[in-house]
């Protein structure tokens, strides 16, 4: 064994210096071609922008609001369910039962935007035109009725107690939703008699002057909330989980009951990651697509109501772009839509990623956190 | 009241955030219910009634639901009557008030044709090279011929009879399968099932969406898929190793970092802007007027194809790969980087012997995150390459065999399209259901997959330190 | 027995001289720092040849980073700075004609923790070989049971060589390090506290192991733990604040230490 035959080969060195060298011209080359989305689409929207035809502007108007009231629809859904779901979770769930329930809900997020396009569309839609009052009582009956099984829980005796304990509460509270939300369907006549003489459709046209449209902000609004629910729940869950322990157990051991102390100080000392959590659930809104293209009207309506449709950028996009003449003002314009959907959602991420960077440092110098 | 209060203060809230919690549950759970039952229930053969109205009327078919009347008592029900060369209509609303008789008799047939959808009725004879047979024989020879090639089919001819008592004369050649499911039992009624299952997989669609199968889409959705696992892998793996092994960490890489970490939440539709204004119309374009002038003004590449798709769709997911990667590659200690140069490793071999074969799973886990976004994306796709339904299929025994160029089909899209731009919606719906349940299959599949792999992952390097 | 000369310079820490043909390592006004912080200011000694020198002092005080600069590891680094010389045999080890793989091939390093790859066993202590020229299997056979058999493991796992290397016990993992590094034949063997993360019985082993091999090769061992440099080595070296404080025969610098600091150290009135 001479030691000569174990000497380096210039070969090895060159096959290193070529390898960096590629890796580094790849690596740079894929995050530029990252950058071009930015660039290209400044450069088509550019002329529209620079040019006399600035009036054609007011054609984003609508769409503009039509984005804005899909997203702020979806989110008036799903931020109450996200976020409560998250601060149960984080506080209240039992440990064995969170770690199956996270990933699940997180699963949700996986199931592709067409399909909940299409049950929206055509299957809620219409149910919900011919039960327009059921839906409503549903809606408003069902959170009340988890109050309820809370009162209830409190009324019931310590053995009932045990054995639904509020730690797997998120289990069998699906069965007394269930029975609730059957309680609220047959009892809808009667509701829809005494409040709204019968018929909450004509009753809203009257009142109101309110049209109805098959394919709605509410729809939208129901079915996008379900798309974003798991995103806003998974980074709100975990900014949740992330509060040091201590704090929230020196806040009990000044007597605050647990719930007061997820209120005053984890909310407060998470409030940063929930901030950056809702804006994560904006994006997503505001740039899905295929929900919005199956339940909504796709007509661009300048108006308030939760009953008409509406017409998103997302979607003006895509019935609209295949058709446009390349360099034409609906081709820029709609460019341009793509550029602003584009910059809002990168500003909002890197707002969010930033707000949240800042609020793990600040868990690491109180010393605890994950 | 003080119970009242005692609740109140005593906590509704956290019971309020459990019934959150409890409701998604419920909601995710009642969607797959839905897909299951109703993606599944459709190829059940299902029994047929023949039903007589009071008016003398006589109406057979498939009951499919019932529905209150508007404004007044009762309820109407919904029959799959088919027989649409016959009266024009597939659907017939019946009162349920207006029923005489109902009944299910056992030799009322279902035959699945080429043309006009379904034939539901009776068999009258079948006469073959000049012979007739009627009754119980006529339909023994049926089942016997079905299994025939289609050109040797054509000597049978069918007599059919409407439960009206309309005659139609039809050759056996259109006919692709017939069942008589009043007459099944259980085990023939699975058979039946799972054939159907199969044929739905297994064939392209049939008059206008409504029958046949999804096998151009699955075909379509998995090519895809592949040429562009094939693009943003290698692609995203290099990204992240630079990021994470070459660059200097310094802000301006932080900053790099963020940036890919964001472009996972930019809107897909703005990827497929991108993709068609720079590849379709940008590159296709130029390639069409240096190689395929003869061609033009019809596009070659200048038009939305297979290779602008998986393009546009691995640019979609690249900051997923390249997000696992580094997660996996920062994983890694130090030690065992140090390890393999202590004993006189390059860069490149302490990369390739010792890095990369431990961040393989991460990448796998990257690539297959990937895939699952990338078969359930659909709005990118409509502008840069997807078809109603593709004339030709991409990959063919054609020379070069792969068309990087054609249109092709894909399963979120097919569904989207049957679902509201369908000639009878009404009947193709079962079928949307099932490409739902598919598509919704494929991509739970793919993130169990990824998240076991994750999970195990994890567990191997927690044991080692 | 070597001779060494003893050099007193009132202003000078206290070194060790050895003569030019007995010297494996020489270390000559060697600074470096971190980022612009110095962690070693003009460090000079001699480590001897086929010796093992220990470098003893309290956390912080520089003896890891010496250890990695002789192996160019802080290369990996770019926020560090360094002047002065090291020499190998002879051999400036930053000379531009010094290949930096083929220095850590000749200078072997082992870490606080057992770092074995996840490979079987026989791969581990192949990885050094197939880096080098092409050996025919047999041969690298050999050289791996040799390897195997210096690091005292070859008995353990002749019959498990194909097992993954992760399923060894922490002394094993650790042995099979030393021996993956003996099988490119290395003129200099660095220990960083290699037994620090051991149970006793392993520790014991490890010692034994550093006694046994220094007629094949030179041992440079950083230990935090006074006994162990006590009873594995033949010199040792004080280091505080990046500064060397005391260095001479091992004998020397514990029972009749030369200066109140080091003695400070040794008999733990200073931790």
């Amino acid at each position: 064994m001479t030691r000569a035959r174990l000497s380096s080969q210039p070969l090895r060195h060159l096959q290193d210096r070529i390898a960096t060298a590629l890796i580094t011209a790849g690596g740079i080359g894929v995050l530029l071609a990252v950058l071009g989305i930015g660039v290209f689409l400044l450069w088509e929207a550019a002329p529209l922008l620079l040019d006399e035809e600035l009036g054609s502007l007011s054609m984003l108007t609508p769409l503009a609001w039509g984005t804005l009231k899909a997203a702020l629809m979806a989110l008036l859904f799903a931020l109450p369910l996200a976020l409560g779901a998250a601060a149960y979770s984080a506080f209240f769930m039992s440990p064995r039962l969170r770690s199956r329930i996270k990933p699940t809900l997180e699963m949700m997020e996986a199931i592709p935007g067409v399909v909940v396009g299409f049950i929206a569309g055509m299957v809620l839609a219409p149910w919900v035109e011919r039960h327009l009052a059921s839906t409503l009582v549903v809606i408003v009956w069902l959170p009340l009725s988890a109050g309820l099984a809370g009162m209830l829980w409190h009324l019931a005796s310590r053995h009932w107690q045990r054995r639904l304990p509020l730690s797997w509460a998120a289990l069998w509270l699906i069965p007394w939703l269930v029975a609730m939300g059957m309680l609220a369907l047959w009892s809808t006549p009667l509701v829809e008699q005494a409040l709204w003489g019968g018929d909450l459709r004509r009753y809203l046209y009257d009142a109101f002057g309110l049209d109805y449209m098959t394919r709605n902000a509410l729809i939208v609004g129901l079915a996008m909330g379900f798309a974003v629910i798991p995103s806003v729940y998974s980074l709100a869950e975990d900014a949740l989980n992330e509060v040091p322990r201590p704090l929230m157990e020196g806040a009990q051991a000044l007597g605050a009951s647990r719930w007061q102390a997820v209120i005053k100080v984890a909310l407060a000392a998470a409030g940063p990651g929930l901030f950056s959590a809702v804006m994560i659930g904006a994006g997503r809104a505001v740039g899905e697509t295929m929900i919005v293209l199956m339940a909504s009207s796709n007509t661009a309506l300048l108006s308030a109501s939760p009953f008409e449709g509406m017409r998103t950028m997302a979607a003006a996009i895509a019935i609209e772009l295949p058709e446009a003449t390349v360099g034409g003002v609906t081709y820029r314009m709609l460019v341009l839509a793509a550029l602003v959907l584009f910059l809002f959602t990168f500003f909002v991420n890197t707002l969010a990623e930033v707000v949240r960077q800042r609020l793990r440092r600040r868990y690491q110098r109180m010393g605890g956190g994950a | 009241m003080t119970w009242l209060k005692n609740a109140l203060q005593q906590g509704v809230w956290p019971w309020l955030c459990a019934g959150s919690v409890a409701l998604s549950l419920l909601m995710l759970g009642a969607l797959l219910a839905l897909l299951l039952t109703r993606g599944l229930g459709h190829f059940w053969p299902a029994a047929l009634t023949e039903v007589t109205l009071n008016s003398g009327d006589v109406v057979a078919g498939e009951a499919v639901r019932d529905m209150p009347l508007p404004d007044q008592s009762g309820s109407e029900r919904l029959y799959f009557t088919g027989n649409r060369d016959l009266d024009d209509a597939r659907w017939r609303w019946v009162a349920t008030d207006a029923i005489a008789r109902q009944a299910q008799p056992e030799n009322l047939l279902r035959l699945e044709r080429r043309t006009w959808g379904d034939f539901i009725g009776y068999l009258e004879a079948v006469e073959v090279n000049g012979e007739r047979f009627t009754g119980d024989d006529a339909w023994q020879q049926v089942q016997q011929a079905l299994s025939l090639p289609t050109a040797q089919r054509a000597r049978y001819q069918l007599t059919l009879r409407t439960p009206q008592g309309q005659t139609l004369r039809q050759s056996l050649a259109t006919v692709i399968s017939a069942e008589a499911p009043n007459a099944m039992h259980l085990g023939e009624k699975l058979g039946a099932w799972g054939s159907d299952v199969w044929q739905f997989l297994s064939q392209g669609p049939r008059a206008a969406n409504t029958g046949g199968g999804v096998w151009p889409a699955i075909f379509g959705t998995m090519l895809m898929v592949i040429v562009m696992s094939v693009i943003v892998t290698p692609f995203g793996v290099l990204a992240a190793i630079y990021l994470n092994e070459i660059a200097h960490q310094g802000p301006l890489t932080r900053l790099v970092r963020v940036g890919v970490r964001n472009l996972a939440g930019v809107p897909s539709i703005v990827y497929g802007v991108f993709g068609l204004g720079v590849f379709v119309y940008g590159i296709g374009g130029s390639l069409d007027e240096w190689f395929f002038a003869d061609a033009l003004p019809s596009p070659t590449f200048g038009t939305g194809g297979l290779l602008w798709a998986s393009l546009t769709l691995a640019l979609l997911t690249l900051p997923v790969v390249i997000v696992a990667t580094e997660e996996g590659l920062a994983r890694i200690p130090d030690a065992q980087r140090e390890g393999a140069v202590a004993l006189g490793a390059t860069r490149l071999e302490m990369l390739t012997r010792v890095v990369l074969p431990m961040a393989t799973p991460a990448m796998l886990t990257g690539v297959i995150l990937a895939v699952a976004r990338a078969a359930g994306e659909v709005a990118p796709l409509m502008l840069v390459g997807v078809a109603k339904l593709a004339p030709q299929m991409p990959l063919d025994g054609e020379f070069p065999y792969l068309h990087l160029e054609r249109k092709f089909m894909h399963l979120g899209y097919h569904l989207f399209d049957t679902a509201f731009h369908g000639e009878d919606v009404q009947a193709a719906i079962p079928l949307v259901y099932a490409t739902a349940l598919l598509l919704v299959l494929i991509v739970l599949v793919l993130n169990l997959t990824a998240i076991l792999l994750r999970h195990h992952l994890r567990r191997q390097r927690g044991s080692e330190c | 027995m070597l001779a060494p000369r003893h050099v007193d310079h009132a202003t000078q820490a206290p070194v060790t001289h050895f003569p030019a043909d007995q010297r494996c390592l020489t270390i000559d006004r060697f600074s470096l720092a971190y980022a612009g912080k110095p962690a070693l200011q003009q460090l000079t000694l001699q480590v001897p040849r086929h010796r093992v020198t220990a470098f003893i002092g309290p956390s912080g005080c520089g003896k890891s980073t010496l250890l990695r600069a002789i192996n160019r590891l802080h290369d990996l680094n770019e926020s560090v700075s360094h002047s002065g010389d090291i020499t190998l045999e002879g051999q400036n080890i930053h000379a531009a004609d010094m290949k930096l793989t083929e220095l850590r091939r000749r200078v072997g390093m082992v870490f606080q923790t057992p770092n074995p790859f996840p490979m079987s066993i026989y791969e581990n202590v192949a990885f050094g070989l197939r880096l080098q020229k092409r050996l025919a299997k047999r041969q690298r056979d050999d050289i791996i049971e040799w390897a195997l058999t210096s690091a005292a493991l070859w008995d353990e796992v002749k019959d498990r060589l194909h097992h993954s290397a992760w399923q060894l016990s922490g002394g094993q993992q650790q042995r099979l390090v030393i021996a993956r590094t003996l099988a490119v034949q290395p003129d200099v063997l660095l220990l960083d506290e290699p037994a620090s993360a051991l149970d006793p019985i392993s520790t014991l082993k490890i010692e034994e192991l550093i006694r046994n091999l220094k007629s094949q090769l030179t041992l440079v061992l950083v230990t935090h733990n006074m006994q162990q440099a006590a009873r594995v080595s033949d010199y040792t070296a004080f280091l505080q604040q990046g500064e060397l404080v005391e260095y001479g025969p091992t004998d020397h610098v514990f029972t009749n230490p030369r200066l109140q600091r080091t003695e400070n150290y040794i008999t733990g009135r200073m931790a």
